[in-house]
């Protein structure tokens, strides 16, 4: 436990004024961060709001272009890896980082080997290694087991016990319990607690502020690369620091558009993919959008695989148009009127390359076809229709989309589907990497789709978004759906309360 | 405290584990079956002389060999974008080619084998430089380097045998302690420096993790440009050693080096099921270099067309790459 006298000694680690520009992007904007020797230190903060950065300056991969660091009182600066190493600061990534074929005592060991007459100590690396993990975790692995046989909770105990074997003073677990499940996640915050009692500092990233509360004695929320505040998780209510975390100054973004939404398009019933989507039910009607959120590891990623036949369900049906199908594959998916707004768009949404005609005609080339050949005429009429209605900016129908800016890239997506006359679209992420004007561009375009009488289930971590522009909101956590509401009522903080669990622990 | 023992991975691994063991278990026995086969049908297979012949005339091969197994090591096994040094076979052509004009030229042994050597690591280092600094795919650049070495080559022999013989050339093709082959001993010596080196140094440790898991090795802080740069030119030496080799055994430079090339591939790939992990392993690659000497030495005996062996070594690669691709598969 932290000690009463810490406010006198130096802060084990302050990080002071940090700024870091990307080419134009500020990631972090004076950034401040500071933990005190022995506590648990939460840091949490939105999609880009400089988490990572932060970190990455710490870690001496990212060199900040102003701000002071300092460890213990002495500040410290051109931070390498290995000086930090030097420093005592370990890192237990997000991706265990260790090579699958290693023994567990080489996995410990690798870079700072235990030799004997330049040759590798092969038997006293297995066994110290051995002796530390029983020591810290009381856990015996398996014999002369290999790192890609053990689980993934065995795994990042390896991660642990290889930073310890470096005596550190200070720990940073980056979203440690992203890959586990519930009862290694109890372990492993035992774990943490017993680090803590060694007198070590804890630096603990993660989205869940459920388990902010539940472990750490100070959190630092970061927003937009900028403190926000430092707080008592046992002081502050988690709704409030989800508050902090969520920006506020959001202006007139969505239009209004009046639709009743119509008969059920896609209606899903207990739809499982485990581990990662334990049962899943929702109706989407015609005239209707349907917001999607969640973060990673919440099963959003998974239900939009299934319902493009990407992944096969364990369980569950699917109904469009109030008949059952089957999605097995994406052309099934298609053939049933499902069309996908991927969000990596320029890698799976578009081919760059290829002209916007060819692009918007791609998936519906047997309407164009006569005998077998593809009538231009025909592709490049409908490809002309399309580009004014949803006024996509180009030069005409032959121009690479490479050559249009992200936005529009967007709209020859939506014009794909079009041309093939699809009813439901699963739009993942459809404003991630485009600029504002664009955004309120491809809402307008949203909005007549629905309009004419098209489902749309809209999957975001944009939280403003959901809330400005779908009907209904479903939230994912942990692969189940813990909450559905109308959007009126729904506010960005409140969405992001309930995706981090902060809800289920009130 | 309690402890408790944790079960590992659960059924996949069980079913990786017996995989990989079949596979290994399966490639001793496929190479012992073969052995016994020959023995009993080929005459004079089994005989004293043959058997170290044997070994001797794997020599070249197995270097060769052995720099394509570092390189492998150090640049992942990916086929398409791991490490592979597609101008070694090229470069000891030009190896050779330098130590038997050396050689004609009146220049004595230490003059040529200090050029070839530096031939050979200049080579190796071109290599490195394209693949590290300028970050060519492996594949590709070891190509082009092995069209510029291959194209050197012709400019010193204008595609002619230059032939050299000079008593240190005789001495390595002689027949040295124990009535075993010079040749032999020296794959000996190099194939059991080269495991320590790879396989039981913190130095091999680290190669290993370079190219397993480059992201987990710049995690633990090593230099991993520097690791992969280096396997190149351990490639380029080994050529350079191999060239040397060569030129003693066939009294002198020879066109049509290139052709090692395909068996240099099929022993570094094959050597990976040899090894406990399934991984590229000096030893893994020793073994598979005699397995396809044995297996030419008694189609040999046999009377069997050499042309057999190059159809026996193609399949052979798609097997093992096979197999191996089918094991890895079940690990992720």
């Amino acid at each position: 436990m932290p000690s009463t006298d810490q406010s006198a000694s130096p802060p084990a680690l302050a990080m002071h004024g940090l700024i870091k520009d990307f080419g134009g992007v500020r990631a972090l904007d004076g950034a401040e961060f500071e933990a005190r020797s022995g506590e648990i230190h939460g840091l949490v903060g939105q999609n880009g709001a400089g988490k990572s950065t932060l970190i990455k300056v710490l870690a001496g991969i990212y060199r900040p272009d102003e701000g002071r660091i300092a460890i213990d009182g002495q500040p410290v600066s051109d931070l390498t890896p290995h000086k930090v190493d030097r420093l005592g600061i370990q890192f237990i990534h997000q991706d265990r980082l260790l090579v699958p074929s290693f023994t567990v005592g080489e996995a410990v060991f690798l870079g700072r080997e235990r030799t004997a007459a330049g040759l590798l100590a092969r038997r006293r690396m297995e066994r110290e290694a051995r002796a530390l993990i029983a020591e810290q975790f009381g856990v015996e692995l398996p014999k002369g087991a290999l790192i890609s046989e053990l689980t993934t909770a065995q795994q990042q105990l390896v991660q642990i016990v290889r930073a310890l074997a470096q005596k550190p003073r200070i720990l940073v677990f980056d979203e440690p319990t992203a890959a586990l499940v519930k009862r290694e996640v109890d372990r492993l915050f035992a774990i943490i607690e017993r680090l803590r009692g060694q007198g070590i500092t804890i630096v603990y990233i993660s989205h869940y502020l459920q388990e902010i509360e539940r472990l750490c004695d100070r959190v630092t929320v970061l927003r937009n690369g900028r403190h926000v505040g430092t707080v008592s998780p046992a002081a502050t209510p988690a709704r409030e620091i989800a508050r902090m975390m969520v920006a506020r100054d959001i202006g007139e973004l969505f239009p209004k558009r009046q639709v009743t939404p119509g008969a059920p398009a896609l209606a899903v019933r207990k739809l499982a993919r485990r581990p990662h989507l334990q049962e899943v039910s929702f109706t989407l009607r015609r005239g209707e959008i349907l917001g999607v959120t969640g973060l990673l590891g919440s099963g959003v990623k998974e239900l939009v695989r299934l319902l493009f036949g990407l992944d096969k369900p364990d369980a569950g049906q699917v109904e469009i148009g109030g008949q059952a199908a089957t999605l097995g594959s994406p052309a099934a998916a298609v053939a049933r009127g499902i069309a996908l707004v991927p969000e990596d768009r320029r890698g799976q949404g578009v081919a760059l390359d290829a002209s916007v005609r060819d692009n918007t005609t791609l998936a519906s080339l047997a309407r164009f076809a006569r005998g077998g050949l593809v009538r231009r005429s025909e592709e490049d009429g409908e490809t002309r229709r399309l580009i004014e209605e949803l006024r996509i900016r180009t030069p005409g129908p032959d121009t690479a989309v490479r050559d249009l800016s992200g936005g529009n890239q967007q709209k020859v997506v939506i014009a794909k589907w079009l041309a093939r006359r699809s009813e439901v679209y699963l739009l993942d992420e459809p404003t991630v990497g485009v600029d504002i004007a664009a955004k309120v561009e491809i809402y307008r375009l949203i909005g007549e789709l629905v309009e004419q009488g098209a489902a749309v289930l809209l999957v975001s971590s944009d939280l403003d978004e959901l809330a400005g522009i779908a009907d209904r909101i479903l939230v994912l956590y942990r692969g189940t759906v813990v909450r559905e509401l109308p959007a009126k009522d729904a506010s960005s903080d409140a969405l992001l309360a309930w995706s981090t669990g902060a809800m289920e622990a009130a | 405290m309690s402890m408790v023992v944790e079960q590992a991975g659960g059924e996949r691994a069980d079913l990786r584990r017996l995989g990989t063991l079949a596979l290994r278990a399966g490639s001793l026995l496929a190479f012992v079956a073969v052995l016994v086969f020959f023995s009993a049908t080929a005459p004079f297979f089994l005989s004293f002389f043959n058997f170290t012949n044997v070994i001797a005339q794997s020599a070249i091969l197995a270097i060769l060999a052995f720099g394509m197994t570092v390189v492998i090591i150090g640049g992942g096994g990916n086929v398409v974008t791991g490490g592979i040094d597609l101008s070694v076979a090229a470069n000891l052509g030009l190896c050779a080619a330098v130590y038997a004009s050396l050689i004609q030229a009146g220049q004595g042994d230490a003059v040529a084998i200090l050029a070839t050597l530096l031939t050979g690591l200049t080579v190796g280092a071109t290599n490195a430089f394209a693949v590290v600094a300028v970050g060519i795919l492996p594949l590709l650049a070891t190509l082009a380097v092995m069209n510029v070495a291959a194209g050197l080559e012709l400019v010193l022999t204008e595609n002619t045998v230059l032939s050299a013989s000079t008593p240190f050339l005789m001495a390595i093709n002689n027949i040295g302690p124990l009535g075993v082959p010079n040749l032999a001993w020296i794959l000996l010596v190099v194939a059991v420096a080269l495991i320590l080196l790879v396989q039981f140094t913190p130095m091999g440790l680290r190669l290993q993790a370079v190219g397993e898991h480059r992201e987990a090795a710049r995690a633990a802080g090593l230099p991993v440009a520097r690791y992969v740069a280096a396997t190149y030119l351990v490639s380029g030496l080994f050529a350079a050693l191999g060239a040397i080799l060569s030129v003693a055994y066939l009294s002198g430079s020879s066109t049509g080096s290139a052709e090692l090339l395909l068996g240099v591939v099929v022993t570094a790939l094959l050597g990976v099921v040899f090894s406990r992990r399934l991984v590229p392993t000096v030893g893994g690659t020793l073994l598979a270099a005699l397995f396809i000497g044995f297996l030419g030495n008694g189609f040999q005996l046999l009377n069997i067309s050499s042309y057999w062996v190059s159809g026996v070594q193609g399949a052979l690669i798609l097997l093992v790459v096979a197999a191996t691709s089918v094991l890895r598969r079940k690990e992720s």
